[in-house]
């Protein structure tokens, strides 16, 4: 298959399926609480409707307040386009793109941020403040997962990296990351998605004052930041390129499926933390994928 | 060819010197000749990888003069051509006649003078003149950091500056000497195979180490970063402390090195990146906070460095040339986006008159060259993709992670490789609070409000400096080979291996990312016209008339990290608060010390000064006690040679 076509069709699956992630979220949230809920579908309906709608800007926004979703989206949609799918391997690959994806995932973090100091109000800078801070534990927490994996399979490349850790490795491994999923896509507990007010401390807050396109943009980046991270931990856990190709990839929907679920699951059950705690349980995340790479190290060596 | 350009480049800075108080526009025009001159020669050595050396027939000090120029020198010979020139011209406005009639003249004289001894520190192959050219380059950093020396805190950080810069100074006559003395010659080149050479290079990286800024000895740095005049403070930070990389990556590559050296210089570079940038973030002073960043990045550096020195001792370059290449593509790196960064600071200053970020915000409105150019240099250092400061970074972090992937040098690569990921996401949380408290938002004082743009003198060094940051974001490959050259000049014995750095493709996934941004962000762009667009205040969940002062401060934004790093910072915070039926004016004023200086080298210099001063007592003039000394002497000496039977 030539390379364009190729990546046109990751990038299809990417962008169309992505936005179906926070849709069964939120209905696994309803089934536990006994409602009905909002369809699945409900993300592509409120993306299509906000393409559609005007934009109402800050006073005080300059134009990079519309140029930096656009970035952002952009960056979260090339780092997923470098992460390989099951058997199917990526649409680049090449020795170092693990830092690459970890790094624009990072420039998505800086736009975001910049758009919320544009509108000049303490809350959205709170929102920001709070997302660069904590995602230094994160960030950590990430790099940490990277070396666990190289050390164990010796390469550097994203595509030939996934090779799993066996037994309690991939548990505390699959705990760690799971946690940093909850963190960095600000999921209960750090960060609750339902409300727009003091409840929501992080992410929300910083995109109060998008609308529009440009909040399309943002929340359709989300959905795809969420399936990246699904992604990620779903290979680096289950031994998935060791299966034959269409049961890889079915395995591999199946268990970010599982994921989604997992974290619908926790939204329902669990309180959002009192703020203090959240660098404490983001450092719990790292420990829990510093873990894994001293017990490879050690059984290696 | 090279000896012709680089005589016109230094023949240009001694006129330039000559005519730098009379004629400032004869002076703008010999500085950047010789800067291009310079520019051409070093270039032309990096391209071809042909070293340049030139043995005088005369004697000078009792040496004979011997210059050599090769991929290493001329790498940093750029730098110094660069900003030497981009500089000048940012100073013809930025330090202008017009406003500084006292200082102007003499800035542009020192200005030539320093650029001139950066050139020679760079191409003396003789220890004896090495060190002149050192001391020269020291000083006259010395005159243009006190230019404003009617300001008491310009005059204290001036003279923090030359007492560091001579302590480290003795170091490196220690040093030279010393190694003269067992070589029996004052010229330097490799020394490999005297293994008794090795426990000098303390020596080396201690003095060296000063002067660039390694953590703990950056004690005098960001007092006289900031202090200085922006094109000074730019020229110091992006020039001047790599002079001490300089020295530390030519003495490592020359010297046999000492078993511990790699793994110390891993140990202070990560010291340096975590607890540099730290600092940066807790500051509320624009340019002290970029002075900070520079501590972290030589931190990088030095453990790319450190990580090199491992790999020629475990003799593994496929590592070892990934960390080099970046040791010298993050030297020149840096020195473009904060030369960029300190140029955009002083813009800042130049328009508002202040470089307290509390008082700043809003200023792209009025400032939007200098905010879109400063925006640039902040996504570069926080080592962001697409840009110069993300390759770089990626290179170094391919030497440490191939060395994880052959668990070698393992207790040293993987905490670098977290310390750099955490000092990674700190850095973006620096720049994220500089960009946004200083050019987005409100403005928070009047003079922020009423600003205007600077000339075009200032904000072209600044754009053509944003131009190189974007090619070599975009275009790594075609910098890589310069820089596997250079490579080759300071590990010969790697140069048939390839070290597979994938940086063609890394170049265009880049592109592509760029493309893919035009595209979008034109398509929302158009988007948004069809759609139409409102302007109203922040909503903000429903304010009705919110004000300047009620934004994040630089100090609340940096209030949760700084929480972490309390135990090393010391933020010093004094509060009024609102208190009674009719409250006076609340405040909080927020200092962030410089801690090793003020907790540490200030209170043992403190002891030092009350010893000598007890010492001092002994010395009162009056003969008879001084005889008793002698006899009381004499007494001891005799019992000495009873009891000891000598």
């Amino acid at each position: 298959m030539p390379i364009y076509i190729d990546i046109v069709l990751r990038l299809l699956l990417w962008l169309l399926l992505a936005p179906l992630l926070p849709g069964v979220i939120n209905k696994v949230k309803a089934w536990v609480a006994g409602r009905q809920g909002p369809p699945v579908l409900q993300l592509y309906f409120d993306l299509a409707r906000l393409w559609r709608k005007g934009v109402v800007l800050s006073t005080l926004a300059s134009p990079g307040f519309i140029i930096a979703p656009a970035v952002a989206w952009t960056a979260v949609v090339t780092a997923a386009l470098l992460l390989p799918l099951a058997g199917t391997g990526a649409a680049f690959s090449f020795d170092g793109d693990v830092l690459l994806l970890v790094y624009l995932l990072a420039l998505a973090r800086f736009c975001t941020a910049w758009g919320a100091m544009e509108t000049g109000s303490a809350f959205e800078g709170m929102g920001a403040a709070r997302e660069v801070s904590f995602a230094v534990l994160a960030e950590i927490g990430i790099i940490t997962a990277v070396l666990t994996l190289v050390v164990q399979s010796g390469s550097i490349a994203l595509s030939s990296m996934f090779e799993p850790l066996s037994g309690p490795g991939a548990a505390l491994l699959a705990v760690g990351l799971f946690i940093i999923l909850l963190a960095e896509n600000c999921r209960v507990p750090f960060d609750d998605p339902n409300t727009h007010l003091e409840l929501t401390m992080i992410h929300e807050v910083m995109v109060l004052d998008h609308s529009g396109p440009p909040l399309a943009m943002i929340l359709h980046g989300a959905a795809v930041k969420l399936m990246l991270f699904a992604v990620f931990l779903a290979q680096a856990v289950l031994p998935l390129s060791e299966l034959p190709l269409l049961i890889s990839v079915a395995a591999l929907a199946g268990s970010v499926l599982l994921i989604t679920v997992a974290v619908g699951l926790v939204e329902s059950l669990t309180a959002r933390l009192a703020f203090k705690r959240v660098p404490l349980l983001l450092t719990i995340g790292f420990l829990f994928c510093l873990f894994p790479l001293i017990l490879t190290w050690m059984g290696e060596s | 060819m090279i000896a012709a350009t680089l005589t016109l480049c230094g023949l240009g800075l001694i006129l330039a010197a000559g005519v730098a108080r009379t004629m400032p526009r004869i002076w703008l025009g010999l500085t950047v000749w010789a800067a291009l001159c310079g520019l051409y020669a070093a270039l032309t050595i990096l391209l071809t990888g042909e070293a340049w050396l030139w043995r005088g027939g005369f004697a000078l000090g009792g040496e004979i003069p011997f210059l050599r120029l090769d991929g290493i020198s001329a790498l940093f010979l750029v730098l110094v051509c660069v900003v030497g020139g981009l500089g000048a011209v940012y100073a013809h406005e930025y330090w202008s006649e017009h406003h500084h009639p006292r200082s102007a003249p003499r800035g542009r004289c020192w200005w030539s003078l320093l650029t001139l001894s950066m050139g020679l520190v760079l191409t003396c192959a003789n220890g004896l003149h090495f060190l002149f050219a050192w001391e020269a380059f020291a000083l006259s950093a010395y005159f243009l950091i006190t230019l404003e020396n009617d300001r008491v805190e310009v005059r204290k950080a001036g003279w923090l500056y030359l007492a560091a810069s001579h302590a480290g100074t003795m170091a490196l006559f220690a040093f030279f000497s010393a190694m003269a003395a067992r070589t029996g010659t004052w010229e330097l080149g490799p020394v490999h195979d005297q293994t008794v050479l090795a426990p000098l290079f303390w020596l080396a990286l201690a003095g060296f180490g000063v002067k660039a800024g390694m953590f703990p000895l950056h004690i005098w740095l960001p007092s006289a970063h900031a202090g200085a005049p922006s094109h000074v403070s730019a020229m110091m930070s992006a020039v001047a402390i790599k002079m001490g990389v300089y020295g530390i990556v030519r003495f490592s590559g020359w010297m046999p090195m000492p078993e511990s050296a790699g793994w110390a210089m891993l140990a202070i570079g990560c010291l340096s990146a975590l607890l540099g940038i730290a600092f940066a973030l807790a500051q509320s002073d624009i340019k002290r906070l970029l002075a900070y960043c520079s501590v972290e990045n030589i931190g990088i550096i030095l453990i790319a460095l450190g990580l090199s020195v491992l790999a020629v001792q475990h003799e593994r370059p496929e590592w070892g040339k990934a960390a080099l290449a970046g040791v010298f593509l993050h030297v020149l790196n840096h020195c473009l986006f904060k030369s960029l960064l300190f140029f955009g600071a002083g813009s800042v200053l130049h328009a508002t008159g202040t470089r307290d970020m509390s008082r700043l915000g809003g200023l792209w409105r009025t400032m939007p060259w200098t905010a879109a150019l400063f925006a640039v240099g902040a996504v570069a250092v926080s080592g962001l993709p697409p840009l110069n400061g993300f390759v770089g970074e990626w290179a170094i972090y391919q030497g440490l992670l191939r060395a994880v992937a052959q668990k070698e040098a393992a207790a040293g690569a993987l905490p670098a490789v977290i310390v750099l990921a955490g000092s990674g996401a700190l850095a973006l949380a620096a720049f994220a609070k500089a960009v946004g408290i200083v050019f987005l938002g409100a403005p928070r004082s009047k003079p922020a409000a009423t600003a205007s743009e600077c000339g075009w003198l200032m904000y072209v060094p600044m754009l053509l400096l944003a131009c190189v940051i974007v090619a070599i974001g975009l275009l790594p490959g075609l910098f890589f080979r310069p820089i596997m050259g250079v490579v080759a000049v300071w590990a010969p014995q790697w140069a048939a291996v390839d070290p597979l750095l994938a940086t063609r493709t890394l170049g265009g996934v880049h592109t592509i990312f760029a493309c893919v941004l035009l595209a979008g962000g034109f398509l929302i762009v158009r988007r948004i016209r069809t759609t139409g667009t409102r302007r109203n205040l922040t909503w903000d969940c429903g304010y009705a008339a919110p004000s300047a002062h009620m934004q994040y401060t630089s100090g609340s934004f940096a209030g949760i990290a700084r929480g972490w790093f309390a135990w090393l910072l010391r933020p010093e915070i004094m509060i009024r608060r609102v208190r009674g039926h009719f409250p006076d004016q609340a405040m909080v004023l927020e200092r962030i010390p410089e801690t090793v200086l003020e907790k540490i080298v200030t209170p043992s210099a403190r002891v030092a000064g009350f010893v000598a001063d007890g010492a001092g007592k002994l010395q009162h003039g009056r003969l008879h006690l001084y005889i008793l000394y002698v006899f009381l002497g004499v007494t001891a000496l005799g019992f000495m040679i009873l009891l000891g039977g000598v």
